[in-house]
């Protein structure tokens, strides 16, 4: 199942990529990159996501940084 | 310029508005109740004051650099290197951000009308309605709030005055009974909310008008303020300390409207009201996210990181927390100081320094 | 270019496929719940069955009997049942529902539910706060459900066939909007029990006996008076005539005759309710605690069993003492009963100190439970009667029998 979503995550990519690869031409190699580099995190982190499903986050990260200011509105 | 769109100081208003108030309406009272109890109307009125003065940071900044968005003008601020990483921040905070937005709108749908759908196919399909509005640029997104947020101003109001009859006054008093604290403390939350005006500082260089933008930017604060007064009067009102208890007030307030046995389960207009105007702000957030990244990069066009970073955008929802508890908890804590952080203090900052750089730069060419 | 054409087919065969794809969605729709795959339940009630045991009672609603019984008129039609009546036992409203729903080959539907009844037993014998709970909690339940309590069982209650309704979930809700009794809805009761007393008042149904000759099970529940709950139990209740006062003092008084006795006459004067209004006043003084109410009504003569001439502006006056000291009369019983004897604060005097005196609330908050049966109450009721109805003297008495006093 877990195999499955990962599955179905790289076909959105490839439904994307489909999408929007004939449209970026032929000079733009910058842009391809970005746009593939850009898939690339995506796809790792929607996949990690798949097999942990609660890692901490970003969230995490910024609520440590602001917790004393945090705790003025704990109630 | 990447985006050759053009819109009017009037639509950008237009914009903003359901920017603050689509998820303001609906966990923010609660939040607000924690504190400030019978005084909770008058909390959107201090936060109010911080919307004002992110309006005044973003229209200041834009004229020191007109043409440019606040990833570019703080490269020329800070410096290359300090720029570059400031905006890196900045762009992965509107992606965190933009992450919550879309979990706070998924969670809502779930946990109130579609309790089995997977919460994936309710973000995702509004992700993908919003990647095309992105796609069709700034200009798309102008004239859809021209459309939405007449009608979803106007049901509110209407909403709103349904629910007169059922309202008790007497609930506010007595009024500031532990003073004024409460109401301020209160306020920090929506201050938080206000301040996401910033995305003005990304959608000011499109101004066909720009002379007008400081105008439109306060009505539109005021507009938001009003509609956050009403909102937290008329909850408060009807469900008194309830307010504190419920996850949704506004939803609770609408669903209890019942006017002679006829005029009953409108709980569906306030998914309309919702959806769209979380529409307008996820559409918001994502295309000044796009639009930074690609001035970031220095790309010729954003149109190719719109579904790459929809997509990342997803995962940022999912990641953001492992349950509504904990988001509305980080919201209704740390998670304030970290939007306002961003959102005005860094951007204070930012003004401070451009202004005396704009001095010292006047004083050479005067000495000259 | 042969890459270039490639993608150009590949995309033209995206744009095809991507018309395609809605189709798939359309096999998954998570929350598709169709009419008849519902069962919509109209009201709910919960008995104390054991100890430890619940039983929860739904009327779920029949809608293939609704059309055919109004085309048919009498025969088949107004006999039929259009409700179905399910019980269910449980150790908690939650396990018993999900036991509920083994019985049903449809969904349960709660989001036209309106009425909730709880038995008296298991009002008296057990906190209701956390069937309170998951009544809110539910995202498909209705604050605006009105409550009830009911002497009898309510799986018995239930069971009645009322001859003018649909079904009892329809009695109840329009017995309660005709504000005979308080009138609690599910957002009104969770408030109280959070309030400053964490009291409540709920109506107390009993069954209507039926006339004699009729079927038992035709006739309905009546409100016969107001349950009075502390802390999530129920601790009494009063009986009509003095959830009257109470209404006065909660300025809910809507629907009313007062019928009087005048002195010195036989017979009764009736009048109606116009408009009543009522509101409590606090004042502390000299560490006294007191309570005005202030109300104000006005009437119309309805009837006139006495000889008296209400024609007479004396009368009139002579009448509107009387009602005065009616309502003054109910009141003060529902004071004695509540006040005095349940030491239950369901008149919302403790909200009323806390607005007019926050910083002494404060300090006393905790003793209030010592304070509120201390409160003295003076009452100053003004009672108007504005219309004598269209006859103005005794309508069927002759002449020279008229008291002109």
């Amino acid at each position: 199942m877990k195999w499955a979503a990962v599955l179905g995550i790289t076909f959105i990519f490839v439904c994307m990529a489909l999408f929007e690869w004939p449209k970026l031409g032929r000079g733009s190699k910058k842009e391809k990159i970005i746009f593939l580099s850009l898939s690339v995190i995506g796809w790792f982190l929607g996949s990690m996501l798949v097999f942990f499903p609660n890692p901490p986050g970003p969230t995490e990260l910024m609520d440590g940084i602001f917790k004393p200011l945090g705790k003025l509105l704990e109630k | 310029m990447i985006e050759k769109g053009k819109i009017s100081a009037f639509q950008l208003a237009l914009m903003m508005n359901p920017t603050i108030f689509a998820t303001a309406l609906l966990l923010v009272p609660a939040i607000t109740a924690k504190h400030a109890e019978q005084d909770l109307w008058l909390s959107p009125i201090w936060a109010a004051i911080s919307g004002l003065l992110t309006v005044y940071i973003s229209c200041k900044l834009n004229k020191f650099y007109p043409e440019k968005s606040l990833i570019q003008y703080s490269e020329q601020i800070l410096g290359k290197i300090a720029g570059k990483i400031l905006g890196l921040i900045f762009l992965l905070y509107f992606l965190h951000l933009n992450g919550i937005i879309v979990r706070e709108y998924g969670e809502f749908v779930v946990g109130t009308f579609l309790n089995t759908t997977p919460m994936n196919v309710v973000m995702g399909s509004m992700l993908l309605v919003c990647a095309l509005a992105v796609y069709g640029g700034i200009e798309a997104i102008g004239r859809s709030s021209q459309i939405i947020v007449p009608v979803v101003s106007l049901l509110f109001l209407v909403m709103t005055l349904l629910l007169v009859k059922d309202l008790d006054p007497k609930k506010l008093l007595p009024v500031m009974e532990n003073g004024i604290m409460p109401s301020f403390m209160g306020s920090i939350v929506p201050s938080a909310w206000f301040s996401e005006f910033i995305l003005m500082a990304f959608v000011l260089p499109l101004l066909k008008d720009s002379g007008k933008a400081m105008k439109w930017g306060v009505l539109s604060v005021l507009s938001v303020m009003f509609l956050l007064v009403i909102t937290n009067l008329s909850t408060y009102m009807l469900l008194g300390k309830l307010t504190i208890k419920d996850t949704y007030p506004v939803m609770v307030a609408v669903r209890y409207i019942s006017i002679a046995d006829f005029l009953e389960h409108l709980e569906a207009i306030v998914m309309a009201i919702w959806v769209s105007g979380t529409f307008i702000k996820i559409s918001m957030f994502y295309y000044s996210t796009v639009l930074g990244m690609a001035q970031w990069l220095s790309l010729s066009d954003y149109r190719p990181i719109v579904l790459p970073i929809g997509f990342l955008i997803l995962v940022l929802g999912h990641w953001a927390a492992p349950n509504l508890q904990s988001l509305a908890h980080f919201l209704g804590t740390s998670g304030a100081f970290y939007m306002l952080t961003l959102q005005l203090g860094i951007p204070v900052v930012l003004l401070c320094i451009a202004w005396i750089q704009q001095k010292f730069q006047q004083k050479k060419d005067g000495g000259q | 270019m042969r890459a270039i054409t490639f993608f150009t087919k590949l995309n033209i065969l995206l744009q095809i496929s991507s018309l395609l794809l809605p189709v798939t969605l359309l096999t998954g729709c998570w929350d598709r719940k169709e009419l008849n795959d519902m069962a919509i339940i109209t009201a709910a009630g919960i008995d104390k069955k054991t100890e430890s045991t619940i039983e929860l009672s739904v009327i779920v609603y029949i809608p293939k009997n609704a059309g055919v019984g109004e085309e048919m008129g009498g025969g088949n039609g107004g006999q039929g049942q259009q409700v179905l009546v399910r019980s269910a036992e449980g150790i908690s409203i939650a396990e018993a529902i999900s036991m509920l729903q083994q019985e049903f080959p449809r969904h349960l539907f709660w989001g036209h539910n309106e009425v909730f009844v709880i038995d008296e037993e298991l009002a008296r014998d057990e906190d209701l706060r956390p069937t309170i709970d998951f009544i809110m909690r539910h995202p498909q339940t209705r604050e605006r459900s009105h409550i009830f309590i009911s002497k009898q069982k309510v799986k018995n209650i239930f069971s009645l066939n009322p001859p003018l309704e649909r079904d009892l979930a329809e009695v109840l809700r329009n017995l309660a909007g005709l504000k005979i009794g308080v009138d609690i809805t599910l957002k009104d009761l969770a408030e109280m029990l959070i309030g400053e007393s964490g009291t409540a008042a709920l109506p107390y149904i009993d069954i209507l006996s039926p006339p004699e000759s009729q079927d038992k099970k035709q006739t309905i529940a009546d409100i016969i008076g107001t349950a009075v709950l502390k802390n999530g139990k129920m601790i009494g209740s009063i009986d009509a005539s003095t959830t009257r006062g109470l209404l006065w003092l909660r300025n809910e008084i809507e629907l009313a005759v007062v019928t009087v006795k005048p002195d010195n006459t036989e017979g009764y004067v009736s009048m109606q309710l116009l408009r009543a209004y009522s509101r409590l006043i606090p004042k502390i003084e000299n560490g006294k605690w007191k309570i005005t109410m202030q109300a104000k009504t006005e009437d119309d003569l309805i009837q006139n069993g006495t000889t008296l001439n209400t024609g007479n502006p004396q009368t009139i006056h002579r009448l509107e003492q009387d009602l005065k000291a009616d309502i003054d009369n109910k009141v003060k019983e529902a004071l004695k009963q509540v006040q005095h004897e349940m030491n239950a604060d369901i008149f919302g005097f403790a909200e009323a100190f806390h607005r007019a005196y926050p910083n002494v609330w404060k300090k006393y908050k905790q003793n209030w439970d010592d304070i509120f049966p201390t409160v003295e109450v003076t009452l100053e009721t003004t009672a108007k009667i504005r219309r004598p109805g269209i006859v103005t003297e005794p309508g069927a008495y002759p002449e020279q029998e008229v008291k002109t006093e």
